[in-house]
């Protein structure tokens, strides 16, 4: 992964219409959200410091001159009650999408998202077609309350879904497709991807579906089983091995709920040993739920044990030799994956 | 309180126009309650500013009194904790005090909402009592009057979403009794179709109810939130919830109002002080002496009322409702009056003083609106109440009747509709298609520093 802050010269979006755009992961998010603005009269943002400051790290820099203090709304610090607005409104068929300005502060909205949000449609019909979106996750140096990687906290909530988009193209698919979606949907931008990373992104108009995994990398020997910016430390350990003659597939996972299983199935019975890779911590994580629906659906091909690369179970720690110790590293990939291939 | 406003200092520290709109000297809740006077102290050594603020209190009586912990001996010499109460408890009960809005035929309406309200729950109590109901019962004894004249201030095309003692509410906007009573017994038929009990149910397409959920104040940052997805849309409605001494403990109910305060959307929040919360009595929930004083932290107008005369409750809740169609914000209207049952019917409430139970008695407001109607108004002859009151048994026992009929669900009806798909349902604006700004600001790449690298 490049560590490069990128800056491009300002482009004029409505008159310049490459084929292919290179975009960074925040600036496909933020192109994403502003295209669905202008196309959809009911969407409209609603969080903290998103207005003329534009964000934290200014994903809707520049909304509020183009949409109005009407669309792009300052609230209040009260994550409850941004949440609580969100859902009242898109009852009257808007299409919120709210920002938390890091992901950690979600749980100070916990009892909105899980017991209002998310019952909704099962219990009363009525859909919450919203957009719960922020930063998350680790490589920055945020300490315990600005790196957290809380996406589990919702797959144990039936009605929400969760995206974890990994590159710049599904990350603008992504936002317009939880934008278009009838459901509450909480997306979780990687924010040490924000800058990082860059690819040619479609010009034209398109969605990536929510539920459906993509083989970032295909191969034969063993797959690795991830999502977010784990995807790019497993490409990058998959280089590493293909030198040593270990040929890695990779599955991104794109949505960690509702996880497609088919998916998850179809790179077992091709490669026949897996690793599941994700920074949350390792009990109580999506690794144990992968492994699951692997012995459900794949148990009889198997040729090794699941092998599971995830965060301590503890908190994020802030001091870098302390998380870069917490978080799953390059090398811990590359060791795993060489241990699962002589098995 | 009730300090006079020097004009200069009112207009520098009185109320400020927000977002475009503007509180005019004729609404006499919100210019009353928003004034604030200034005076320069003419005590103490240090010059400073002593503003006070109003809060308007439309009671009839003032009741006083105070409840506490009291720790006794019993014969065997050991230590009991019980709640004392002191206070004036004999005092007479005052009239109800007549509405400046309601007409006749309007407050016989409110008067046969809160019979069948009351009734209902009898009805209930008894499919209790039967084995018929599901978990428990909760109930609304005392509190029909603020249940019933705050909903029927609402218009067509306002929204509300009511706790668990607001059964009433739900019947003022349309709902059948049936639909209460078969949630209770979590029938197929019940709106949720078995999946919650209770008032926990909603309509967003006929009569713009939002579910409640059992954590309390989480509706009032919801209905704010409506509020504003109408805005948007062009429209200023009137979003009214409720919430208890007890409820309003809660962090969210801070983060709603202050939400619909700053944002100015029409919220209009019942504080229903019934003075216990389960077993727990208001001044071990706040410290304040009303609770209406909360709404001069939030700016906002607030104001008492006597929770168990219908007229006061409808008039502040009126007031309320034309602040928030004029766009001019929310209103918090405290009420009070007692719950007059346990928290659930399982709950005997043992713990409440006696006295206390007898003071409230009085003050019924099914009694007392009653009373008012036939003997102070004359609005219903002895006979017509009558007639009124064996029309509204009729239709429970109707809707009681079509309730125990209904199925219990099947047990595979608890799978599916966990996510709105397949096109069950098409979302569109509810009231118009929002108003967008044209623009010519084109779409730049932003350059600017972030907060983590």
């Amino acid at each position: 992964m490049a560590d490069v802050f990128l800056s491009l010269k300002p482009w004029n979006f409505e008159t310049l219409k490459p084929d292919l755009m290179q975009l960074t992961y925040l600036e496909a998010i933020r192109q994403g959200i502003w295209e669905e603005m202008e196309r959809d009269p009911t969407v409209f943002c609603l969080g903290e410091d998103i207005g003329i400051y534009g964000g934290a790290f200014k994903v809707t820099d520049g909304f509020i001159d183009r949409f109005g203090p009407e669309r792009v709304i300052d609230t209040p610090i009260a994550e409850s009650a941004i949440v609580g607005a969100a859902f009242g409104a898109s009852l009257t068929g808007m299409r919120p999408v709210a920002e938390f300005q890091f992901m950690d502060f979600i749980g100070c909205a916990f009892n909105q998202i899980s017991n209002m949000v998310a019952k909704t449609h099962y219990l009363w019909g009525a859909p919450a077609p919203l957009v719960l979106r922020g930063p998350s996750g680790g490589y920055v140096h945020g300490g315990p309350f600005h790196s957290q990687n809380p996406e589990m906290w919702f797959v144990h909530n039936p009605g929400l879904k969760v995206i974890c988009p990994a590159t710049p193209s599904d990350a603008k698919g992504l936002i317009k497709a939880a934008i278009r979606d009838n459901n509450p949907c909480v997306f979780f931008e990687h924010k040490y991807l924000y800058r990082r990373i860059k690819e040619e992104v479609p010009s034209e108009d398109y969605v990536v579906p929510i539920g459906k995994a993509r083989i970032a990398r295909e191969g034969r020997d063993l797959s690795i089983i991830t999502y977010a910016a784990m995807v790019h430390t497993a490409l990058e350990a998959a280089e590493i091995l293909s030198k040593e003659g270990i040929d890695l597939e990779i599955l991104d996972l794109r949505t960690v709920s509702p996880l497609d299983r088919e998916a998850i199935a179809q790179t077992v019975k091709k490669t026949n040993k897996v690793i599941i890779l994700h920074e949350h911590s390792r009990t109580g994580g999506l690794a144990g739920e992968i492994s699951a629906i692997i012995n459900e659906e794949a148990f009889d091909d198997l040729d090794g044990p699941i092998v599971r690369i995830a965060g301590l179970d503890s908190a994020i720690p802030f001091s870098p030799p302390q998380e870069h110790h917490y978080l799953p590293k390059l090398e811990d990939v590359v060791r795993e994956a060489r241990g699962l291939k002589a098995y | 309180m009730g300090n006079k406003k020097p004009k200069s200092k009112a207009s520098s520290n009185g109320h400020r126009p927000r977002n475009g709109t503007y509180r005019t000297a004729t609404n006499p809740v919100g210019a009353a309650a928003l004034g604030r006077s200034v005076e320069r102290s003419s005590t103490g050594s240090r010059n400073h500013y002593l503003r006070t603020y109003e809060i308007p209190d439309y009671r009839l009586e003032q009741p006083e009194f105070s409840v506490r912990q009291l720790t006794e001996k019993d014969k065997q010499g050991q230590e009991h904790v019980r709640y004392e109460v002191t206070g004036d408890l004999e005092a007479p009960v005052p009239p109800i005090r007549d509405s400046k809005f309601l007409s006749k035929q309007q407050a016989v309406e409110i008067y046969r909402y809160m019979l069948l309200n009351r009734k209902m729950e009898i009805a209930l109590e008894n499919l209790y009592k039967q084995g018929k109901v599901v978990g428990g019962v909760y109930f609304g004894l005392g509190q029909e009057a603020c249940s019933c004249a705050s909903a029927y201030a609402l218009d067509k095309d306002d929204w509300f979403a009511p706790m668990i003692r607001n059964q009433g509410a739900l019947l003022v906007r349309g709902f059948a009794a049936r639909d209460t009573m078969m949630q209770y017994m979590a029938k197929a038929d019940s709106p949720t179709k078995g999946r919650d009990g209770t008032s926990h149910f909603g309509d967003i397409e006929k009569r713009n109810m939002v579910s409640p959920i059992s954590m309390l104040g989480d509706l009032i940052p919801v209905l704010s939130g409506v509020a504003l997805g109408a805005r948007l849309q062009g429209h200023n409605i009137a979003v009214m919830t409720w919430i208890g001494d007890g409820g309003q403990s809660t962090g969210v109910t801070y983060e709603g109002i202050n939400f619909a305060a700053v944002q100015n959307l029409g919220l209009v929040l019942i504080v229903e002080s019934n003075l216990w919360a389960y077993s727990t009595p208001s001044n071990m929930q706040y410290r304040c002496q009303d609770l209406a004083e909360r709404a001069i932290g939030y700016g906002i107008p607030g104001v008492i009322v006597d929770g168990t005369d219908a007229c006061q409750v409808y008039d502040a809740a009126r007031d309320a409702v034309e602040r928030a169609h004029a766009g001019e914000g929310p209103t918090l209207i405290e009420a009070k009056m007692m719950r007059m049952k346990g928290h659930a019917i399982h709950d005997a409430a043992g713990y409440v003083p006696k006295e206390m139970f007898n003071f409230w008695k009085k003050r019924d407001p099914l009694s007392r609106f009653e009373n008012y109607l036939v003997k102070a108004k004359k609005w219903l002859t002895p006979r017509e109440n009558e007639a009124l009151i064996a029309e509204v048994d009729e239709v429970i026992e109707a809707e009681r009747e079509i309730a125990v009929n209904s199925p219990m669900p099947t047990p595979e009806s608890a799978e599916g509709g966990v996510f709105c798909e397949n096109g069950c349902h098409e979302i569109k604006p509810k009231y118009d298609v929002p108003k967008v700004k044209k623009g010519s600001v084109a779409y730049k790449e932003t350059e600017a520093a972030v907060h983590l690298k």
